[in-house]
């Protein structure tokens, strides 16, 4: 078996890895900025609602379709009273926080690191497609085939979920909010 | 300054702007001092060089005139001297470091070496007992200093200045030789004198190289390159401070995330935004100045396809050395040329992205324009356009030999990498860069005036004058100089331009950007701007010298340079997973607008610049940062690999990225290309990445082992590229060249003809919407202010836009 053989393979598994990698990194980024949006908000999943620091419940106010978001409000009352409203919020509505199920441009941002992420699969296919085409003996193929078959899995997989995964961006026609619950 | 009432006082507590000069300061302090140690401590180049006998070898005279020789011929731009110049020649340090001492050794009974200085290989390899005498002696000659610093004079041993006379025929035929095989034009060099002095200047880098300091055990050059031959090794330094460097790495990684862990609440996030609504793009009334813009985008974009262009044949050459599919190039453009044009378009064309950006914002900013600019902008143009063309005619002139010696360097090349130029055209760009921050100064007079220096308005300005303060110091390398000084200065221009004053640049433009769309608050915006100026000037300063480990410059430029650069990557992390990522908050759709967000990809470049800077610029730059990697990598494609992710990666896209915002205004919003402008964000993201991880980093990864393995001459040798496994890599990236160039380069040049276009059939149809110059870019919908000072500050200052 020549060096380009096992070299080949072994880069090609490190490119594997470095999407895995980039996945993650992407992942994080996002789950990082989602929380500092909030921060000073905490949020009670078994009940959808915020709480802030000064102990106000924040309940979910409408749900935006088009936007893929719910916001959640204080109460007017309460925030305008509250002490530390300069430091929260301009609106005389009461606080109000969202929860977007994948807002722009992180939604794209995502997109973008996924797309990366699935040229280095797609390029660890041809790289090993094209050292296989190279070194055909039994040997190569053993070392090589099962990388190249992980690979085009990786790559069926991620970019499968590129395909459905929608870019966020807002659309130009105005959002309509629908009202739930009460205030 | 003096404060006058009238003036907006700084919107943040006075100890932000305190720090950041604080680091301004002793960053350059210590730059000065270790400018300083260059000149005292930089490697000497001798009066003169003498054989044991007193008799006269080559003189110091020599050594300049050979080094102006090889920077006027462009072969900084075909090999390199101490690592540092392009990649497909040899690095002539180490090849007549590997030549000389070979020949030392024959001559002292060891292996016999043919003409060229190479090993003749033995087919009876039977040990010879006087080959370790011979090769011990060698080392004890070559590392023995014998410059007489009293005198000036050097004395070279006998197989030294042997040596020299014999590699004298060599260089002559490798540069005179009558055919293109090797990537140089035919008959590179052919007069005696110049040959001799060139082999002067590589002897003499040669020597800096393997003598000890006074007083130390390792080299000039801290012992680079590594040859065993001569025992040139890392030196305990380069270990001990590549290991504190990854330490003050992971460490202040560690800090800031734990600071920023604890204290989240900076006072940027959690706080609600104020709504508000976007002006379509197409209706906000564009100044003379900034419809002048247009034509800068296009001839941005011109010269980013003809770049692309010439980087696809400097690639060729790397793949398929000796014809151009069957076709002799080098015969009209060889290697050197090419590559120097790639080079310089590569800055001429993002710089003419960030002047335009820059006339663009600044009535913006201002809220006026000064009857004129657009005139101006007309000029700096047709300035920019002369010193490109100049540029790359002089280059091609100075190469193939039409003009020489100082009419060359005046008007042909200088030849230092990056900053080839010739002293005419680079005195011309300062004089056009002082014109742009004249026009910006000009725009932005009475708003300065109205504030206060630490705010928004003058860090913007301030940034965009510290771009010609720092090109201008390119001019300090001259090509008479020692070249350790040069490569001091060189540095200071590539190095403190890309890694600090552009990135704040960059900082600034895009938080002014955010803010000017009503989606960013300025007091936020300035704390995003001053954070980041301190942060990369912590480590850019000081950090310029990890260019500088092995050019001859004493110990502590390398440990401070490995120091200090390694804290850079710390900001790009953040930036990367932190501010960034704030920014891009700004334009999210919670906002309750009912006119959507207009600068949909100009964004997601931004998001492409978020990311390279952190792949590109932090982790392929830290890759070959550590001193100890640097010793065996400098000058391989690892290099490449990182100039490439980080100099298109960031400013590139970030070039682009601009220009899509400044485009979104001058094309209506019916026509705009919105399709054109995806194609482009995913056919140059993917092209560069596919460059990179299919060809420049396996690549660099084989050649760093080959270095590390067989030797750096070995790595850095023509056949080594040619190998069979290299040539496929070369190959690999030709899919991902093609969509760069066609979904990528030539898109742009697409929306940047729409934006010539519409520009002028509106300026024919007499303008559009209002005809206040700079409106705004956004109504309020609701909250109310959007500059959240304190109230007592209320009162003086300027009516809010949008209210
Ligand atoms: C956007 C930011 C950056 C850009 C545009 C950039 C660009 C470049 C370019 C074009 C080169 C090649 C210079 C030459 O061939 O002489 C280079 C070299 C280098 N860069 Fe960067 N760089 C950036 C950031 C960084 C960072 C953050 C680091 C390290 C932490 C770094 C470390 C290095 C080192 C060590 C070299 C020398 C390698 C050699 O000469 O072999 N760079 N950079
Ligand atoms: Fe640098």
């Amino acid at each position: 078996m020549s060096a380009e053989v096992l070299l080949g393979a072994a880069y090609a598994a490190l490119l594997l890895g470095g999407a895995v990698v980039l996945e993650w990194l992407s992942r994080h980024t996002h789950n990082r900025s989602q929380a500092y949006r909030t921060s000073g908000f905490d949020y009670d999943a078994q009940h959808d609602f915020w709480v802030c620091h000064q102990g106000e419940q924040l309940w979910p106010a409408e749900f935006d379709r088009e936007r893929r978001l719910v916001r959640y409000r204080a109460r007017a009352a309460v925030c305008n009273a509250c002490p530390a409203k300069r430091d929260c919020t301009d609106s005389t509505g009461g606080r109000e926080v969202t929860r977007a199920v994948d807002p722009w441009p992180h939604s794209e941002a995502g997109r973008f690191h996924r797309g990366i992420a699935v040229m280095l699969v797609v390029l660890a296919c041809f790289e090993l497609s094209v050292v296989l085409v190279r070194n055909r003996e039994a040997a190569d193929i053993a070392v090589l085939a099962p990388i190249l078959a992980l690979a085009a899995a990786m790559a069926w997989w991620l970019a499968r979920d590129l395909v459905r995964t929608p870019s966020g961006f807002p659309d130009v026609k105005p959002a309509h909010g629908n009202r739930i619950g009460s205030e | 300054m003096e404060e006058k009432s009238a003036r907006r006082s700084f919107l943040l507590s006075k100890g932000w702007l305190q720090a950041v000069i604080i680091v301004m300061l002793l960053g350059f302090t210590v730059l000065g001092i270790l400018a300083l140690r260059t000149y005292q401590e930089g490697a000497p180049v001798p009066v003169k060089i003498v054989d044991p006998n007193g008799d006269l070898v080559f003189d110091g005279d020599d050594v300049s005139a050979g080094q102006q020789v090889f920077l006027h011929n462009g072969l900084m731009e075909y090999g390199s001297i101490f690592g540092h110049g392009a990649y497909l020649g040899p690095d002539y340090t180490a090849d007549y470091l590997r030549r000389s001492s070979n020949i030392s050794i024959a001559e002292k009974g060891g292996p016999p070496v043919d003409k060229d200085g190479m090993e003749i290989e033995d087919p009876d390899p039977s040990p010879m007992p006087s080959a370790d005498v011979a090769r011990q002696e060698t080392i004890n000659e070559f590392r023995r200093n014998q410059f007489d610093e009293e005198s000036g004079t050097l004395t070279f041993t006998r197989s030294q200045a042997e040596a020299f006379e014999r590699l004298i025929p060599y260089y002559t035929r490798f540069f005179s030789a009558d055919n293109t095989e090797n990537g140089l034009r035919k008959e590179a060099i052919t007069d005696p004198e110049d040959l001799r002095n060139l082999t002067a200047f590589f002897a003499w880098t040669a020597w800096a190289a393997a003598a000890e300091r006074p007083g130390k055990d390792y080299s000039y050059t801290n012992n680079w390159p590594p040859e065993p031959r001569v025992d040139n090794k890392p030196t305990a330094n380069a270990l001990v401070w590549s290991a504190i460097s990854l330490v003050a790495l992971l460490g202040g990684i560690g800090l800031l995330f734990g600071a920023f862990g604890r204290y989240r609440d900076l006072g940027w996030h959690g706080r609600e935004q104020t709504v508000v609504s976007f002006r379509d793009p197409s209706k906000v009334t564009l100044t003379p100045g900034q419809k002048s813009t247009a034509w800068f985008f296009f001839v941005m974009a011109a010269l980013f396809l003809i770049q692309c262009f010439v980087g696809a044949a400097v690639q060729h050459y790397r793949a398929e050395l000796t014809s151009f599919f069957g076709f002799d190039l080098a015969a009209i453009l060889p290697y050197n040329l090419l590559r120097t044009w790639h080079v310089q378009l590569s800055i001429f064309w993002v710089a003419t992205s960030f002047v335009a950006a820059g006339i663009f914002l600044a009535p913006m900013i201002a809220r006026r324009e000064p009857k004129g600019q657009g005139k101006l902008g007309y000029f700096l143009l047709v300035a920019l356009a002369i010193v490109v063309f100049g540029t790359l005619i002089g280059s091609y002139l100075g190469i193939h030999g039409v003009i020489a010696d100082a009419a060359t360097n005046w008007f042909g090349l200088q030849g230092f990498e990056y900053l080839d130029l010739a002293r005419f055209w680079q005195v011309l760009l300062v004089v056009g860069l002082l014109v742009w921050v004249y026009m910006l100064f000009r725009v932005m007079r009475s708003r300065l005036r109205r504030e206060h220096p630490g705010n928004m308005p003058w860090l913007f300005f301030l940034a965009a004058c510290a771009i010609p303060a720092f090109y201008a110091v390119g001019l300090l390398a001259r090509t008479s100089e020692d070249f350790t000084i040069t490569e001091f200065w060189r540095f200071w221009v590539v190095h403190l331009w890309v890694e600090d004053f552009l990135e704040i640049f960059t900082t600034v433009m895009v938080a002014y950007m955010f803010v000017l769309l009503g989606v960013v608050r300025e007091r936020v915006a300035l704390m995003v701007i001053l954070l980041d100026i301190g942060l990369y000037s912590v480590g850019g300063v000081v950090g310029t010298m990890h260019h500088l480990y092995f050019s001859g410059t004493p110990a502590e430029h390398m440990a401070l340079g490995a120091f200090f650069s390694a804290i850079e990557v710390v900001p790009l992390t953040f930036l990367t997973v932190e501010a960034w990522s704030f920014l891009q908050l700004g334009a999210n759709q919670e906002a309750k607008s009912d006119a959507a967000f207009p600068h949909r990809w100009a964004v997601m470049f931004l998001v492409a610049v978020g990311f390279w800077n952190f792949l590109g610029a932090g982790v392929f730059g830290f890759l070959v940062n550590l001193p100890i990697v640097s010793y065996f990598e400098i000058g391989t494609a690892l290099t490449a690999n990182h100039a490439h992710a980080a100099m298109m990666g960031v400013y590139g896209m970030l070039a682009i990225g601009l220009a899509l915002f400044c485009l979104r205004y001058m094309i209506p919003s019916k026509k705009w290309p919105e399709k054109w402008a995806k194609v482009s964000f995913w056919g140059t993201n993917l092209g560069l990445a596919w460059m990179c991880f299919a060809t420049l980093l396996p690549l660099g990864i084989m050649q760093l082992y080959k270095s590390v393995n067989d030797g750096y001459f070995e790595a850095r040798q023509l056949d080594f590229l040619t190998d069979k496994t290299t040539e496929m890599i070369e190959w690999l990236r030709l899919p991902g060249d093609l969509i760069f160039i066609v979904f990528g380069a030539i898109p742009v040049l697409w929306m940047t003809f729409l934006g010539v276009k519409y520009t002028l059939i509106r300026s024919r149809e007499g303008g559009g919407g209002d005809d206040e110059a700079g409106a705004d870019l956004f109504t309020v919908v609701s909250g109310t202010s959007l500059e959240d000072e304190p109230p007592e500050f209320q009162s003086r200052t300027d009516p809010t836009p949008g209210t």
